[in-house]
């Protein structure tokens, strides 16, 4: 840009326009410099009433849906969906629309912090000199096999720059963990997708073409992979073909809020879905009349029926609506991988899409778009590569661990014991925008801006067609004295010198984007084209990122799963108990929405309860035990134990109860913290094939405590408040 | 002397059309129940959250609120998610029960207002809405700084003793009709979308003019699978429901 136009002088501009729906690019990276803060005193430019909308991307979780913010006198009101990004295509979920209660939570990291002693929740606040200065002396005073970086899985930019600083310094690459990768169990999905699939990468499953979905597990309406992407597509599966109405059928043990979507719901023992699938492909086999393919000819359709509680009739039924569907479509998912089988469950599923042929066809399964800039997919770590990073951590050979984005402490398994392996990690340095578990259990904590406030970009793993980059921008000045990451490490770079200085020789976090950015100027099929740099930087904040303007889905080679057997081990459960357990994440929290107060008062969609946590456990179960709604009893597991109220729910198997995910914060705000019980507590540490946790594979007793804790539901019911029982 | 002001006559004005001018179809065969119009809702409006006893009491202030109601018992239940808000009635109960004339019908925009500066807080109109979505402020409730930077200004902040319920985001509403008016045309089709609508993942929610039959809010609400929320009681919803679990265009 040969002129450095003033942020006065194109708001003049953007005033002479004055739709109000234009999305303003903040004039490029001249914006940079411009501070977008609330106008205590009013400048005199600024339009009275008219709002300013600017184009950035969700951090709520990594699915990467592209926002527009609308903000009035540099105050952010209101997230909007950005129509133009073909993951989200101008639609948000909840926790995308209550991310300004993160952004304007009253309970942030205002200030760099320095703990004098774990856990203790004063600090000293630091200025960011010093805090900069900690940073440099700990990648320069320590070997680099001794720095150890745990990232979350948004946002990619700053995942590029800790890889490239890591490569630099020779030091061990970064470690990537959510905790709604371990529940999507990611690593399952792409090992079965190698096996089955013949390629390494995400499956995507084109349910907007399938007249036919089976769900064995998968919550894709919830927040599986890409769940607003999943939710249009399936509106299109029910309602986009006038001509059919796409069915559905959804096997679990404890009906989800996907389920409860599905026209038929299978109650199935959990851990049978695997041998259900095989049971099935072999049935289609039968109503097709076609050759019996080795991988289903191993199969026991009485012995599948007895063991998973699915009759003989109802799989007929079932194969015989999968075989006569036009593109009949099964999916694998979330709590069906959660098992000691679940990589072979994960196979027998794709197994069945193999024998329908959709591989790499409407309404059938293809491998995701790779994302710009990205050399393959990249997956995160499973539980396995965390057993064995808390491992290195436990061994004392890391003397510094830097976390960002992530908050293990509360989202992995207690029985992991990353909390006694942080112990023993001489410095914590954390980047966390609130005060969460891992934050508080840190040494320093140097709080990076809010996503809305950020820099950056998230590829898009799923979800969408085209190849997708969203990009993102300040859509108002940092709220509190907080600095982006990327900028810390590179000026901590400059300060530690050396090597490390060269490599990382960017002025800022603009520069270090528009380095990585500057690949994509010459990408064919491009939403828009630029000739240089900054005028491509200006159109990617105007469109809230980059994107091809065909479809990359990649058709799967296939191997040949049909001609050879698949063995399903039965599933292993471990504990005493007599229930099974299913952890789920919440529909509305997510993994980190509850420091949000308005997400904490959107109810649960299936039980319409409200702040806290509950155990759901079938009324006839309850009866027999003598347990009613809202009594409080304790669930005891192998790994732990936890108490929560009981909500009785009729559509769960009598043998199972279910837990959501997202509550039982220590610390992290006055909204989530002592709120609620966190069901990883209750979580060993069993893996599946690929490694992920087979975190539905325990079993738990349920024992009464007398106490009573009254659940704040929507719905009303009789005998809350003293009236009596019916 | 004293000259004698003439005070200004208030009626209760009903609409005198069945039509209505402002409705939405809602679409259950594809509405997920995922909450994000909740959430939207009380982002756009600046609803209060009340925290978990008041919630209890039965005292949330959701504008709109997803219904989910079980059929059956296990393993034979079943369920479904109706999204649930005012119905902007064109025969609305709680118009002639408002002692102060806060609930009125909008003459222009054909919606049932809710004057906030005239609410006296007799609760006389939730009391008569049969679908119970009419929300009491019972406290002011807490907005811990800075939350309050993200208040929406366009839309009044209420406070204790008011009544509140949805507005069909009438906010939207006039800077649509603004805008078209300053530009000399009609709004367009899809112009003017509530926050739930604009929001929503699937794309059940549908909002437009239904006295415009060409428009594609009139042609979803023709749809063989519509309904209107208990109908039966006359008080003429401009929300049609389109039934789900059944086969496009049969109403069985």
């Amino acid at each position: 840009m040969s002129k450095q136009i003033s942020r006065r002088d194109f708001l003049k501009l953007a005033g002479v326009g004055a739709a109000t729906t234009a999305v303003l690019t903040g004039c490029g990276p001249a914006s940079r410099y411009v501070t977008r803060e609330p106008y205590t005193k009013m400048p005199e430019y600024n339009y009275n009433g008219l709002s300013t909308f600017y184009a950035t991307t969700c951090r709520e979780c990594a699915a990467g849906c592209g926002l527009v913010v609308r903000t009035m006198q540099g105050r952010a009101i209101k997230v909007e969906g950005n129509v133009n990004n073909p993951v989200n295509l101008g639609k948000t979920c909840a926790r995308g629309q209550a991310t300004l209660h993160g952004m304007y939570n009253p309970d942030r990291v205002t200030d760099p912090i320095h703990h004098v002693s774990r856990g203790s929740s004063n600090g000293d606040k630091m200025d960011w000199d010093a805090a900069t200065q900690v940073v440099a002396d700990a990648l320069s005073k320590n070997k680099p096999e001794e720095i150890a970086f745990l990232m979350g899985m948004a946002p990619d930019h700053l995942f590029d720059l800790v890889t490239d600083l890591t490569k630099s310094l020779g030091a061990p690459a970064p470690v990537r963990f959510g905790a709604l990768s371990m529940f999507e169990a990611r690593a399952t999905l792409g090992q079965a997708a190698k096996d089955v699939l013949g390629q390494d990468g995400l499956p995507f499953f084109d349910v907007a073409g399938s007249d036919m979905v089976f769900s064995f597990g998968a919550n894709f309406l919830e927040t599986w992979l890409s769940p607003v992407a999943y939710t249009r597509n399936y509106a299109k599966m029910r309602r986009g073909n006038p001509d059919r109405r796409g069915y559905f059928v959804q096997f679990e043990a404890r009906m989800s809020q996907t389920g409860i979507n599905a026209d038929e719901w299978i109650p199935i023992v959990p851990g049978t879905e695997g041998a259900v699938a095989l049971a099935i492909g072999r049935l289609v086999a039968e109503a097709k009349g076609t050759s019996l393919p080795a991988v289903f000819s191993g199969v026991d359709v009485k012995a599948v029926a007895q063991d998973s509680g699915v009759s003989v009739d109802t799989l007929t039924h079932l194969a015989g609506l999968f075989a006569n569907a036009a593109n009949a479509l099964a999916i694998p998912g979330g709590v069906a991988l959660g098992q000691s089988n679940g990589l072979q469950t994960a196979e027998a599923v794709l197994a069945l899409n193999a024998f329908t042929g959709n591989f790499g066809k409407p309404g059938g399964v293809y491998l995701s778009t790779l994302a710009p800039l990205a050399d393959q997919y990249h997956r995160p770590a499973n539980i396995k590569e965390m057993q064995d990073f808390i491992n290195t951590l436990k061994s004392g050979s890391i003397k510094v661990l830097f976390v960002h984005g992530v908050n293990p402490i509360f989202e992995l398994p207690k029985s992991l014991g990353f909390a006694d392996a942080l112990a023993k990690v001489p410095q914590v340095i954390s980047f966390a925008t609130f005060p969460d578990e891992t934050a508080m259990q840190s040494d320093y904590v140097f709080p990076d801006h809010h996503g809305l406030e950020s820099w950056g970009y998230q590829k898009v793993a799923t979800g969408a067609g085209p190849s997708v980059l969203s990009g993102a921008q300040p859509v108002v000045s940092p709220f509190y004295n907080t600095h982006a990451t990327v900028d810390v490490l590179l000026a901590a770079a400059q300060k530690a010198g050396g090597a490390l200085a060269s490599a990382l020789s960017f002025k800022d976090e603009v520069e270090y984007l528009q380095s990585k950015l500057n690949a994509l100027l010459t990408e064919a099929d491009s939403y828009f084209s630029a000739p240089e740099i900054n005028t491509f930087m200006a159109d990617f904040q105007q469109y809230g990122g980059w994107w091809k303007t065909k479809d990359g889905l990649v058709a799967p080679s296939g191997v040949d799963v049909l001609g050879k057997s698949l063995k399903i081990d039965p599933a292993q459960f471990n504990g005493s108990g007599q229930y099974y357990l299913i952890p789920f994440v919440s529909p509305v929290l997510g993994d980190a929405g509850a420091n949000k107060p308005w997400l904490q008062e959107v109810p649960d969609p299936n039980t319409t309860v409200t702040w806290n946590s509950w155990v759901e456990i079938n009324p006839a179960t309850a009866d027999q035990l003598g347990i009613d709604n809202d009594d409080v009893v304790l669930i005891k597991s192998d790994a732990g134990s936890v108490e929560a109220s009981v909500y009785k729910y009729p559509a769960i198997r009598p043998d199972t109860i279910a837990i959501p995910f997202g509550q039982g914060h220590t610390a992290y705000g006055r909204y989530a913290a002592n709120r609620g019980i966190n069901p990883a507590d209750l979580l060993g540490p069993s893996l599946n094939g690929a490694g992920d946790l087979a975190f539905a594979g325990m079993k738990v007793s349920i024992e009464k405590t007398g106490k009573k804790k009254v659940l704040a539901r929507l719905e009303s019911i009789m005998g809350v408040y003293g009236t009596p029982q019916n | 002397m004293t000259t004698k002001t003439k005070i200004p006559e208030v009626a209760v004005s009903q609409s005198t059309t069945d039509q209505g001018k402002w409705g939405m179809v809602i679409d259950q065969d594809i509405c997920t129940g995922c909450q994000a119009c909740v959430a939207a809702c009380a982002m756009e409006n600046n609803v209060s959250f009340v925290g978990e006893d008041d919630i209890a009491y039965g005292r949330g202030m959701h504008w709109i609120r997803i219904e989910r109601f079980w059929k059956g018992d296990y393993p034979k239940v079943a369920s479904s998610y109706q999204p649930m808000l005012c119905q902007q009635c064109g025969h609305a109960p709680c118009e002639p029960v408002c002692p102060v004339y806060a609930a009125v019908h909008s003459a222009s925009e054909d919606l049932n207002l809710q004057v906030y500066n005239r609410c006296v807080g007799t609760r006389y109109c939730a009391n008569n809405c049969p679908y119970q979505v009419r929300t009491f402020n019972w406290r002011d409730y807490a907005r811990p700084e800075p939350l309050s930077n993200q208040l929406n200004p366009d839309v009044t902040v209420r406070q204790r003793g008011v009544m509140e319920k949805c507005t069909f985001c009438i906010q939207r509403i006039n800077a649509v009709e603004d805008k078209a008016a300053s530009e000399n045309r009609q709004i367009n089709d899809g112009e003017m979308l509530p926050a739930c609508a604009q929001a929503c993942p699937a794309d059940a929610i549908t909002f437009g003019r239904i006295d415009d039959p060409n428009s594609k809010v009139s042609q979803k609400a023709r749809d063989g699978r519509g309904f209107m929320a208990l109908e039966e009681l006359g008080t003429l919803p401009r929300i049609t429901y389109l039934k789900g679990g059944s086969l496009h265009g049969s109403n069985g």
